[in-house]
């Protein structure tokens, strides 16, 4: 029997790519337990200095509260007005929707770096001091695409001729609201949140411009112990924020599934 | 339809087709509208007309429209070379991205078993929920002159030296395309989804090659994905700030990181929102070529 050499290359292929991909994850996890200062094998020992070194920083500490509290609140604002948007969006029948769809989406792909430094700007202009209120309004412009393209997601798959039906037989609109469509699109509004909470609690570029030394997010703040330190504490701060995007994967998978949240 | 493109929201073959707004239609877009108005719209606006300033509006006296930050910034070399050195990372981020995205794709769009695909989307998906910095920092251990790479070779006797893997364009590109390879597997993922198997089959059944049925049929009908999922990284890949500067360890000057030092070091207002101005006009043109390509593959205009 003759070996299949074609499908033995492309397993290989794909092999060597999933290693591309999850290789530095899984060596910065190796050594956020490492006891050495120093990357590099041979491992020196298990240790959790570095955890305690992150937990116990109050730097640290005063970033990820603050990065935590920033996202649960950019989430939830973003869940509720983006809800409502999407509602309206979906059907399009209205003048000016194609615009209004491609206007909300826009921060998806418009670099967030310029979006950030337009509000900085904006807020030098007005004489706004850098606040928390600044940078959530910043996060929630930036995390509202994501929740309307869930919700809409799964309002695109979802049957609407329950909602007519319900509505033919009486139901008032607000009713059916409740009782028809908002369970309905329950899953897309929860998938869409815990996205729009990964989304601002990672974010980078929006924040860039409008944190200060009291007013710092945890990615700002790694970012700055990394230009002058690389000690493996971020690896520990690392470790933190994979778990957590790996129960993020989890629960999206548990509520939705991650093929249809992924469009498959 | 795929929720990979930012299209997603698209019309419903709407029973009753109104013309009008109704108050509730009103009233459930306003809060939106009226945050994207006030902090997003105007905040763009008021960056472009800074850019047209002569000077920071706010601290300096006597400030008059002008053109020069614009003249600036094209009649100087050195402008005109970091504008390259943006491009032409992108342009090799985004190449590479498809040699690495494509086979994933098609792998993720093939497998027949519901766990194998879920698992490979794991794989891909949980990498792309880790924080920008967190994975910069990764390659970091891996790249740097006493990284994980180089001590190994070292240690194994294979090299002398540190082999110069970071702080050039060589340690950008490669953490870059690990960054945002996602983006361009979904995309594809989302294209090969939809070609019919048959196509293939029918391609076999006449004799070619399972290598051959791919190149001549899969291939050329993907092709609207491969092209979406480029300018998507393409446009990520020019705007990131992170990556380049600690990868590149201020030796790569980039436009976003050229951006960054006219705010913070030269607290040049007018010219930083020129310069941004130049990047929003380059993301703008893939924006719309990207929707254009996603418009047409919807329509079926490639196949």
């Amino acid at each position: 029997m003759s070996i299949p050499w074609g499908t033995v290359t492309f397993r290989a292929l794909i092999g060597t790519l999933l290693v591309f991909l999850l290789a530095p994850i899984v060596v910065v996890v190796i050594f956020a337990f490492n006891s050495s200062t120093f990357m590099s094998f041979p491992l020196t020992g298990f240790s959790l200095k570095w955890f305690s070194n992150f937990f116990s920083s109050d730097q640290f500490m005063d970033s990820f509260y603050l990065s935590l509290r920033l996202a649960a609140i950019t989430a939830v604002i973003s869940m509720v007005i983006g809800t409502m948007a999407s509602l309206v969006l979906i059907r399009g029948n209205f003048p000016g929707a194609d615009v209004l769809s491609a206007l909300f989406l826009s921060p998806l792909m418009l670099p967030a770096i310029l979006t950030g430094l337009a509000l900085f700007q904006y807020y030098v202009i007005l004489g706004w001091p850098r606040t928390f209120t600044g940078l959530l309004v910043a996060h929630v412009i930036v995390t509202v695409p994501y929740l309307i393209r869930t919700v809409t997601a799964v309002l695109q798959g979802s049957n609407m001729a329950l909602e007519e039906a319900a509505r033919s037989l009486g139901a008032s609109e607000v009713r059916t609201f409740f009782e028809i469509t908002l369970p309905l699109i329950r899953p897309g509004i929860i998938a869409g949140g815990i996205f729009s909470f990964i989304v601002s609690f990672d974010q980078f570029a929006v924040s860039l411009f409008l944190v200060h030394a009291g007013l710092t997010t945890l990615p700002i703040q790694l970012f700055n112990y990394l230009k002058f330190s690389f000690d493996p504490t971020i690896a520990a701060a690392a470790v933190v924020s994979v778990v957590m995007s790996v129960v993020v994967v989890l629960v999206i998978e548990w509520t939705v599934g991650l093929q249809e949240y992924a469009g498959l | 339809m795929s929720t990979t493109s930012p299209t997603a929201v698209s019309t419903l073959p709407a029973g009753s087709r109104r013309r009008r707004w109704s108050p509730a239609q009103i009233l459930l877009l306003l809060p939106l509208l009226a945050l994207f108005m006030g902090f997003f719209v105007v905040p763009l606006l008021v960056m472009f007309v800074i850019s047209l300033l002569s000077g920071n509006p706010v601290s300096d006296d006597n400030v008059h429209f002008t053109l020069a930050n614009y003249r600036q910034l094209f009649s100087d070399r050195f402008y005109l070379d970091v504008l390259v050195e943006t491009l032409k990372i992108g342009v090799i981020t985004t190449a590479i991205a498809v040699l690495v995205g494509y086979p994933l794709a098609y792998q993720l769009a093939r497998a027949r078993s519901p766990r194998v695909r879920t698992m490979l989307l794991m794989a891909i998906l949980s990498p792309m929920l880790t924080g920008i910095v967190v994975r910069t920092y990764a390659w970091m251990t891996l790249l740097a002159d006493h990284g994980i790479i180089n001590s190994g070779l070292q240690s194994l006797g294979l090299t002398e030296g540190s082999l110069p893997l970071m702080y050039n364009t060589f340690g950008v590109v490669i953490a870059l395309v690990h960054i945002f390879v996602p983006f361009m597997v979904l995309t594809v993922t989302g294209v090969i989804s939809k070609i019919d198997l048959r196509l293939e089959e029918a391609a076999r059944s006449l004799g070619a090659s399972r290598f051959q049925a791919f190149l001549q049929v899969t291939l050329p009908l993907s092709a609207p994905g491969i092209l979406a999922g480029s300018l998507l990284v393409f446009s990520l890949a020019i705007s990131s700030y992170v990556t380049p500067i600690l990868m590149g360890g201020f030796s790569v000057l980039t436009l976003p990181i050229l951006i960054y030092q006219q705010l913070s070091g030269v607290f040049n207002f007018a010219f930083a929102a020129a310069l941004s101005f130049l990047l929003l006009l380059v993301s703008l043109i893939i924006v719309i070529a990207y929707f254009r390509v996603v418009k047409k593959v919807a329509e079926g205009a490639f196949s």
